[in-house]
């Protein structure tokens, strides 16, 4: 599955003006969304580049004709854990099952681990990029990062609005933090600190929209033409309340960089 | 000529001299020529020299008697004098063109001698031959507006002065006063235009702010923002494309403020009619939907109507659009009035039909006496107008949803299910009236036939539970309203147990689940019935076949239940009450049993049938002296008070 997206930020002040605007041009009321992000990083090697090359004396003819594939990238890939106002900070609520996933079915699922790419290079107008989403329904999804050879690296919390509007996706956020702990963790905190200890990673507190449309398959042009153009109406329409751009594709970078263990 | 204008100050004529002394040009002109004429030059005329001519009389002698000639001559003037006279005219013709001429040559040559001072015009021929013989240098002369020589010492000037002073001041008065008049009148007019803007407004703003208040949704309207500045938004959000684009409508500003209907909203607002109709004559029409708080204001009464008006004639669009996919249910679209079968439990009408359609809100529809079913035609009105609000409803929940990703296929809109859920209402309640009556009608009379039976019967399974269902729901999203509703639009599940007669201890029981939808797979009511067991046996099944069968009617059910009952109860009853005895002979219910009578043994048939309702036991026999057939029958039909079946055999076959 391919993103499609764009990016406005929005400062403070202007929050409630927006999330009203929005909620006119969506004709919906928001929904709230708080999700918690934990960051893993692969910690295997990748793959070495030209291993698919044999070495050494072969009979094969052929040798020739096989591809140079460039080595593989390791990207970042997260977790994402879908919270509610009352789970933060509770601590009398016996045993923390913050870590177990459940829900019956894909659309109730708290947990899912979402894995995207680096956006491709191509020019559109918009961001492309690939994401995959695989939703969670039981077990200890840490222990199944861990397991696939994952280190855990960080974590933190999003709090917004989401909206929909037609087909895209508009996600209203800001990106929270528990200040100072980063460095001392070592995997993903059992109990939720409170919503009040939480800071705002930006510190002037402004939030992000980001608008989203999800397309099956970047082959087929007329599906993707009616997604980027549907993308940049929503652009165009949201002219002058906030400007929507494609921002530099670099930040959006989750590749591992990946130094060679010296022996 | 004297005092002209400052406009007038481009002088190329002499200045004019006194008025005494003046001498109009034209005058000077003939002066000079006469004096030519009289002296032979101009040179040495002056003052004294004719002072002294005047002195001694030279001239004054000539001219009298030159005088008195022409007097004489003019009487008869001769051929010589005409022609002397035209050439003396024609003398003076030329000299005057000559003066002409040389006048404008002046005149030309000094205006390009002005002009001259600009380098840029080019001016060479513009000058006559004669000036340019004297080489002027080129801007050499120049023009310089000065103030008219100050002559206000002159008494009649000074008096000139004062007359057009008082003149002016005469004027200015006059037109102040017409000014100040005119001034009046016009704030008198604005003033009165104010008061009827000021009032119009008024009148505006008091009608919108009362719509407003009574919450109707008010908006800015772009076009022709003049008259109208806003719009009231009625309609229905989540209506579909075609009447959510009418649920808007302009409040125009009339001449004297109230607002103008919109001709949307002064649309004869029509509403939905249900009626019901048994085997062609009416008996029950739906009542009007109830009016919300009336108003005195006109505009808001009519666009309340036209809200109302709006929604009947969305949910009329909708229910006619999806007739047409329900033609094989027998529902029918003729003269615009909807026709639905819907099977009554009764069995007198068969032929009960529901008839929709839309009328105008103020036709009389008092069409029939009998008002029996009005319930339920009213009924079937609010059901159909909660549904099309529950469609409402769910439209903006699917809408809010997470879109799934973009794909060639493309998601087709469906009708929402009203009709269907109305058909597959009356389907099910009707194939689970009818099935429930019959369960209840055998289990009584196999009660009152002394065996034991019990029956459980739901009609619905899901709104038994309806209250637990919404309580422990984990949709947040959906209200209990549409949770309560969304249920309707599922298959219906009805449930119906019977436990067989021939094991009381151990009661084994027949389950007859009636599953109801409008659509794949069952395309109406169905039932299935799973036997127990014991019945495997009985109606010698193979083990692994699968125990439950379908019938699409509740006649085709009964008439299995029938046969399987009255089965079980000769086949497993009876076969456990005689034992050896007793012989089965076929897979009717019938089976014979051998008794000793005395020391023959007789061969007794008992056939035993549940139908209509009744349960009848014939014993058969051969009396073996004649061996005449005799038979013994017995009836029941739910009365209480019988002997019971057992004994009745007992008596019968021992």
């Amino acid at each position: 599955m391919h993103e499609l997206l764009l990016y406005g930020q929005v400062p403070r002040s202007r929050h409630e003006q927006v999330l009203k605007v929005l909620a006119g041009v969506a004709a919906m009321q928001p929904r709230r969304v708080l999700q918690r992000h934990i960051v893993y990083k692969p910690t295997r090697e990748p793959e070495e580049p030209g291993s698919n090359i044999r070495r050494g004396g072969t009979q094969a003819v052929a040798v020739k004709n096989t591809k140079q594939t460039p080595p593989k990238d390791l990207n970042f890939s997260q977790l994402v854990q879908k919270l509610s106002d009352e789970e933060f900070g509770s601590h009398s609520n016996g045993p923390p099952a913050a870590l177990t996933a459940n829900g019956a079915s894909a659309a109730e699922a708290k947990w899912s681990m979402v894995f995207n790419e680096t956006p491709d290079t191509t020019d559109r107008g918009v961001l492309t990029r690939l994401a995959q989403t695989t939703d969670i329904t039981s077990g200890d999804p840490h222990a199944y990062m861990v397991a696939g050879r994952h280190q855990f690296v960080s974590e933190y919390y999003v709090e917004g609005h989401r909206f929909v509007h037609e087909n895209v996706v508009i996600l209203f956020h800001r990106v929270l933090h528990e200040p100072g702990v980063r460095s001392l963790e070592t995997a993903p905190k059992e109990v939720l600190p409170t919503f009040e200890a939480l800071q705002s990673l930006d510190p002037s507190g402004a939030y992000i929209l980001e608008a989203k449309i999800r397309v099956q398959d970047l082959n087929n042009l007329t599906v993707l033409e009616a997604g980027v153009s549907e993308l940049k109406r929503f652009q165009t329409q949201m002219k002058g309340c906030v400007e929507l751009a494609v921002p530099d594709r670099l930040s959006l970078d989750t590749r591992v960089k990946y130094k060679p263990k010296t022996a | 000529m004297s005092g002209a204008g400052p406009s007038a100050s481009v002088a190329l004529r002499p200045w004019p001299a006194p008025q005494k002394e003046a001498i109009p040009p034209a005058d000077l002109f003939s002066r000079v020529h006469q004096l030519t004429i009289e002296r032979g030059h101009l040179r040495s005329i002056t003052e004294k020299s004719l002072q002294d001519d005047i002195d001694t009389g030279k001239d004054v002698a000539t001219d009298i008697v030159e005088g008195v000639e022409q007097s004489q001559k003019k009487d008869a003037p001769t051929r010589q004098e005409r022609v002397q006279e035209i050439a003396q005219k024609q003398v003076e013709m030329y000299q005057a063109l000559d003066w002409a001429s040389f006048a404008a040559g002046n005149a030309l040559d000094l205006v390009a001698q002005l002009l001259s001072r600009d380098p840029v015009k080019n001016l060479d021929a513009s000058f006559s031959e004669k000036y340019k013989q004297q080489r002027v240098p080129k801007g050499s002369f120049g023009l310089d507006k000065g103030a008219p020589p100050d002559r206000s010492d002159e008494k009649e000037e000074q008096q000139r002065i004062q007359d057009t002073e008082k003149r002016r001041q005469l004027v200015a008065r006059g037109s102040r006063m017409e000014a100040l008049e005119w001034s009046t009148d016009s704030f008198l007019k604005a003033a009165g235009q104010l008061q009827t803007e000021v009032h119009k407004e008024t009148t505006y703003w008091n009608e919108i702010m009362s719509i407003s208040q009574r919450g109707w949704s008010l908006q800015r309207f772009g076009r022709e923002s003049r008259n109208s500045p806003f719009a009231v938004r009625y309609g229905f959000a989540e209506a579909s494309d075609h009447f959510k684009a009418r649920g808007l409508a302009p409040l125009r500003m009339s001449k004297d403020g109230s607002i103008i209907l919109d001709p949307t909203l002064a649309l004869k607002p029509k509403t939905l009619r249900v009626r019901i109709s048994d085997s062609g004559k009416v008996v029950g029409t739906s009542c009007l939907p109830t009016q919300g708080q009336t108003t005195d204001v006109a505009v808001e009464r009519s666009i309340q109507l036209a809200r109302d008006s709006l929604f009947e004639e969305e949910l009329y669009h909708e229910i006619s659009l999806e007739t047409r996919q329900l033609l094989a249910y027998g529902v029918e679209l003729r003269n615009s009035v909807i026709h639905l079968q819907a099977p009554g439990p009764d069995p007198n009408f068969t032929d009960r039909k529901v008839l929709i359609d839309c009328i105008a809100r103020d036709d009389e529809t008092l069409g029939s006496q009998d008002q029996s079913e009005n319930w339920m035609a009213q009924n079937v009105a609010e059901a159909l107008r909660l549904l099309l609000t529950h469609e409402h409803r769910m439209r903006l929940f699917r809408r809010s949803q997470l879109p799934s990703p973009l794909t060639k296929q493309k998601s087709a809109r469906t009708n929402p299910p009203l009709l269907r859920t109305l058909l597959a209402a009356f389907y099910h309640l009707n194939a689970v009236d009818s099935l429930q009556a019959y369960l209840a009608r055998v289990a009584s009379v196999l009660n009152s036939a002394g065996l034991r039976v019990s029956l459980q019967t739901t009609r619905e399974t899901t709104w038994v539970s309806l209250t637990n269902l919404i309580a422990e729901s984990t949709k947040k999203d959906l209200s209990a309203t549409d949770q309560l509703l969304e249920v309707f639009t599922k298959p219906f599940d009805g449930l119906a147990t019977l436990s067989l007669p021939s094991n009381e201890l151990q009661p084994e029981k027949i389950t007859i689940a009636t599953r109801t939808y409008i659509g794949a797979p069952t395309f109406g009511a169905e039932h299935k019935v799973t036997l127990p067991p014991s019945l495997v046996s009985v109606l010698s099944l193979s083990q692994d076949q699968k125990r439950e069968f379908k019938f699409p009617t509740t006649e085709e059910v009964t008439s299995y239940l029938d046969w399987v009952l009255s089965l079980d109860l000769s086949h497993t009853l009876l076969t456990k009450e005689y034992g050896r005895r007793a012989v089965i002979m076929s897979k009717d219910p019938h089976i014979s049993v051998i008794c000793k009578e005395g020391k023959e043994r007789v061969q007794k048939d008992v056939s035993i049938q549940l139908a209509d309702g009744k349960l009848s036991v014939t014993v058969g026999s051969n009396i073996p002296p004649e061996n005449v057939y005799a038979e013994q029958s017995c009836t029941w039909d739910g009365t209480k008070g019988e002997p019971a079946l057992k004994d009745k055999l007992k008596s019968w076959v021992g």
